[in-house]
């Protein structure tokens, strides 16, 4: 086992004052793997590192953990500590006793006994370190934002006012986004044009900017400081080198092909209108409110098995809630499925009483019959399988329900027969 | 149907519908409770409804579909008053006899009788079935004998009556008064005394103040709260009228279950029918007093059961508790005094007020009032609800009532209080039922869940199985709840796949503690609560899985081989053929053999072999 010493700081009163530090001492010194333990008034003092210093030659120490403030202050102090003292600096660990315990807490006798805990939390860990050796690795210091927006806009002219490259995409013909389709702006209400326009303007022209519209971001791959992008140019039989800008083919071409302006998409336009009109009913049945958004929720599922995409950007249009609202609620109740489910489902009581009576037996014999796992669909579409905690019929368990029809006292031998009769 | 004016119109129809139900009639009546009809009640029903009149005696002789009768086990029950004649597991094609013999003939048929399991007895009226007999049915008693969506069976059983009494001449109060006095306490979970809750609510100022029914029943292995508003649903809306009532609401909501749709149904239909007689809605009764119930459905998140989570959802928001105080007593529902009591709690305001605090709170021991409704599930003869005063003990429960464990196996241990609760020791089994008294074994009394564990139940299995629904139940608002609960679940799956180390169950022991110190809501708080128990009692099951890596109960598949028992075998190829994994080889009549490398070790050899043929160590 690693040789792992101990420093605890009192730090005058700060630390000292509510741990009893002498208790540390006395617990840690016990503890399996630590075979130094120290204590010092102020650990980040000449004195206090000289103590650090010498015991780590002394004893021979393979781990330091040093119990005082918080790592943001003293980390870098305590681990050129363990660099001058010739083991490698990553085997020197901070114990935060001060900020996460004697600063917060006002009975000695539970501070004590918390600071000892985190400080055996960091021993353990300490045990665990190895030695690491840092590298050097060149950075490509240049930036790419995807999107014209003005978000976009913004962030490029952030970056590259900073002095760095930036390459910005722009999937559109043009950059400035869904800005400027709007009149005023809250909460001041400047008009949106007077914001964007100079933003353009500026990113067009700004030499740390690389502009690519019509273009589209096809691949990202590497890693953080060293990412590769690869960007496709759409093609737009203009030569841009050349080009001015002036316009005149536009004028001059027979064909009329209107510039594409994205309006900013609502559902209900591209929806297909059965269902939009189902989901209308459903919605009117439920109320248009917040809080009726289970309801409304459950009866999208009643009709169509889950919920698909179209259906929650629908609700959220229709509430006027964001999409991801509807999204977090979809998310949260087991109830609820973002992927179709099969024509039949199957729920598998695991509830206490079924489970005892051998519910896992006959779960892992569908599992295995149909391949699927919980919460999984038969490639066929025939069936999913799902797993519920108490169906509430106790004295038929084990139990299975496909659809509404209850299968109870089973035997896993009459399983895959009972399902039989739905395929 | 007209509305009722007011309580003299109340009382006249309650006569009329009393004169109307002569007790000596004949009738005939059938559990079409959840668990009766998955074993095919329906069908039995219909069948009576047809032969009935087929023979033109259906003007004589009613037949009627009636809630759960409890005894789920023995399902569908056939009961034919007035003598109670207690026919089990009923089968359509039974029923012409039924009708011939015993309806018109008055001869009991003997097969379709409940013979006891202890003595060997037929048993040929309802009350004394053994099952029955030790129970004190008061809240669950009009089950079996009313048709859940016929009101007037429920007002000639005296229903609403507790409500016209109230509104006549009680203050609100006399209402607190007469709860406070008969000593009810929540029957959700932690038994808080209910007249404080409502005091408390109705004391705050703010306005307007809410009421909500709690049948959100996520504990696994529990059906009592799905029973009473399948089978009686009229009398939880009579106790919430009631209580809203003494607290000055007028809205209220019931949050029930989505996997309950018949409670959901039985639910609405006794709103409509309340509303449209004028016991619900504006000026109930003609007084001053008004009352609309919502229902609201939850979707599937057990902690959508605790207060804070439940009131969340249904302002359509995620179901995440929410630090308290503020309770919701104080700040509730949109932000307004909201009293929430259990489905059981409610029901039992109606019989509180009819039959006199005393009467009730002479019911039980000195902190434990009235009755409490179990689902006595698992490894026990007699599955069901059963209905018993506070104070019986757990050993009476099980071997009276449950008739005892199947198979002649040995009770090793009883659940109660669901992912909360805890495994309370055979040794145990004399304490009475009480909330104080379960809480110092360590468990608790919960909404009524009591699973029965045998001889063949791992320990440490059913630790494991509690945690992994709770872990998989977390919301996880909270890191202690979240992560710790995680952590505990992978050192005991560790444990039950034979790698358990020297210092888990210590290890166990001190995350548990901080886990119940540093939790949100009870969920997270209680989630240990299995864990520790089991340890404390059954802690040389784990030692055994740790040291010596083997599992007692033969449960934990890491720790178990199944193989052939060579002399027992007869080559009769049923284990050959029932094995999924293809192990088990062998030719007819001669001795097989089961490869280890291939085994699942499903158990599905050992279940078919009827001669003993296969071990497993
Ligand atoms: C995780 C969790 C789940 C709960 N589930 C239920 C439940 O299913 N039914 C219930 O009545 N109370 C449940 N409760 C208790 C409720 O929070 C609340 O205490 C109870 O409904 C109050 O009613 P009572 O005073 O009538 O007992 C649960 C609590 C927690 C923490
Ligand atoms: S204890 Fe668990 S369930 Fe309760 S709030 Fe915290 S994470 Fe959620």
């Amino acid at each position: 086992m690693k040789r792992i010493g101990v420093f605890v700081c009192h730090c005058g009163h700060n630390i000292g004052a509510t741990v009893n530090v002498t208790e540390i001492l006395k617990e840690l010194s016990r503890y399996p793997g630590v075979v130094h333990c120290k204590d010092y008034k102020y650990m980040c003092s000449e004195p206090g590192q000289k103590l650090i210093k010498d015991s780590i030659a002394g004893e021979e120490l393979e781990g330091v953990v040093v119990a005082c403030c918080t790592p943001s202050l003293h980390e870098e102090t305590f681990r050129r500590i363990a660099d001058s003292a010739g083991i490698n600096r990553y085997l020197l660990e901070i114990a935060n006793i001060r900020e996460q315990c004697s600063w917060v807490h006002t009975d000695p006798e539970k501070a004590t006994s918390k600071a000892a805990t985190l400080i055996k939390t960091i021993v353990e860990k300490t045990k665990l370190n190895d030695s690491l050796e840092p590298m050097r690795i060149p950075v490509k210091t240049k930036a790419l934002v995807i999107g014209g927006g003005v978000a976009g806009l913004q962030a490029s002219l952030d970056i590259a006012n900073s002095g760095y490259e930036v390459v910005l995409v722009e999937q559109n013909p043009s950059i400035g986004g869904h800005m400027a389709q709007l009149s005023e702006t809250f909460p001041t209400l400047d008009c949106s044009q007077c914001i964007l326009t100079p933003r353009m303007v500026e990113v067009g022209q700004h030499d740390n900017i690389d502009l690519r519209t019509y273009s589209e971001v096809e691949e990202i791959s590497g890693y953080a400081g060293n990412f590769k992008v690869k960007i496709r140019g759409k093609p737009r039989s203009v030569d841009l080198e050349k080009c001015t800008g002036c316009g005149d083919c536009w004028n001059l071409c027979p064909v009329m092909n209107k510039p594409e302006i994205r309006v900013m998409q609502s559902v209900s336009d591209s929806m297909d209108p059965d269902m939009r009109s189902n989901l209308d009913a459903v919605i009117d049945r439920n109320g248009c409110a917040r809080e009726d958004i289970i309801g409304i929720l459950q009866g999208v599922t009643d009709e169509y098995n889950w919920l698909p995409r179209d259906a929650i950007c629908y609700v959220a249009e229709r509430l006027e809630i964001p999409v991801s609202y509807v999204y977090r609620i979809a998310s949260f109740f087991t109830q609820f499925s973002l992927e179709p489910r099969g024509k039949h489902i199957i729920k598998v009581c695991l509830g206490t009483a079924c489970f005892v009576r051998g519910a896992p037996r006959i779960l892992s014999q569908i599992q295995s019959d149909l391949g699927i796992a919980p919460g999984e669909t038969t490639e066929d579409g025939l069936f999913t399988l799902e797993t519920v905690n108490c169906l509430g019929a106790c004295a038929l368990g084990p139990l299975m329900v496909v659809d509404e029809d209850y299968h109870g006292r089973l035997k896993f031998t009459r399983v895959m027969s009972a399902l039989d009769s739905y395929k | 149907m007209a509305k009722l004016a007011n309580i003299g119109d109340f009382e006249k129809l309650m006569e009329t519908v009393k004169a109307g139900r002569e007790s000596s009639a004949r009738s005939v009546t059938v559990c079409c409770g959840t668990g009766c009809v998955a074993s095919g009640a329906h069908d039995v029903i219909a069948k009576f409804q047809e032969e009935l009149k087929t023979r033109k005696i259906d003007a004589e002789i009613s037949s009627k579909a009636t809630g759960c009768h409890g005894f789920c086990e023995r399902g569908p029950l056939v009961v034919v008053f007035p003598d109670r004649i207690f026919y089990q597991r009923v089968s359509a094609e039974d029923v012409p006899e039924i009708v011939d013999e015993t309806l018109v003939k008055d001869k009991v048929i003997e097969r379709l009788l409940y013979s006891d399991p202890v003595s060997d007895e037929k048993i040929t009226h309802e009350p004394d079935v053994q099952f029955y007999k030790r129970q004190q049915r008061i809240i669950f008693g009009s089950n079996g004998m009313i048709d859940p969506t016929d009101m007037d069976d429920y007002i000639g059983l005296d229903g609403y009556a507790a409500l016209a009494k109230v509104l006549s001449d009680h203050s609100s109060d006399d209402v607190l008064d007469v709860i406070e006095r008969s000593g009810l306490r929540g029957r959700g979970g932690a038994g808080f005394p209910t007249s404080r809750k409502w005091r408390i609510t109705g004391a705050q100022e703010a306005t307007p103040k809410y009421v909500i029914c709690n049948a959100d029943e996520g504990d696994p292995g529990a059906f009592q709260d799905r029973s009473l508003c399948e089978g009686n649903p009229h009398s939880i809306l009579e106790g919430m009228a009631i209580g809203a009532y003494a607290i000055g609401a007028s809205e209220a909501y019931i949050y029930v279950r989505a996997e309950y749709p018949l409670a959901c149904k039985h639910l609405e239909i006794a709103i409509n029918q309340a509303e449209d007689r004028g016991l619900l809605g504006d000026n109930i009764l003609g007084t001053n007093f008004s009352l609309k119930i919502h229902i609201k459905k939850g979707a599937g998140a057990f902690v959508c059961g605790e207060e804070s989570a439940l009131i969340a959802s249904i302002e359509g928001k995620p179901g995440e508790p929410i630090p308290r105080p503020p309770y919701p007593a104080e700040k509730g529902l949109w932000g307004r005094p909201t009293n929430i009591n259990n489905v059981k709690t409610w029901a039992s305001v109606p019989y509180i007020i009819n039959r006199g605090a005393d009467w009730f709170a002479g019911i039980g021991t000195e902190k434990s009032k009235g009755t409490m409704i179990f689902s006595l599930v698992g490894k026990v003869n007699n599955t069901g609800l059963v209905e018993v005063p506070m104070g019986m003990t757990l050993k009476e429960l099980v071997e009276e009532i449950g008739g005892g464990i199947p198979g002649g196996k040995k009770l090793k241990a009883v659940q109660t209080g669901g992912p909360s609760g805890g495994c309370i020791p055979s040794e145990l089994m004399t304490i009475p039922i009480d909330y104080e008294e379960l809480a110092k074994v360590g468990s608790m009394m919960g909404s009524g869940g009591c699973v029965v564990m045998d001889e063949d139940t791992c320990m440490v299995d059913v630790a494991r199985y509690f945690l992994s629904f709770t872990v998989a139940e977390s919301c996880g608002k909270c890191t202690p709840c979240r992560e710790g609960n995680g952590r505990l679940l992978d050192i005991l799956v560790r444990i039950c796949g034979g790698d358990g180390k020297e210092g888990d169950i210590e290890l166990l022991k001190e995350l548990a503690g901080a886990i119940t110190d540093g939790s949100l809501c009870a969920l997270g708080k209680t989630a240990p609560n299995p864990v520790l128990t089991t340890i404390e009692y059954f802690r040389d099951e784990y030692e055994a899985h740790i040291k010596d890596k083997c599992c007692p109960a033969k449960v934990c598949k890491s720790l178990i081989t199944y193989s052939i028992v060579a002399d027992n075998c007869t080559g009769c190829l049923a284990c050959l053929k029932a094995c999924p994994a293809g192990a088990v080889s062998g030719e007819k009549k001669q001795v097989h053999v089961i490869d280890q490398a291939k085994c699942t070790k499903c158990g599905a050899c050992y279940e078919v072999c009827k001669f003993e043929a296969v071990s497993v160590e």
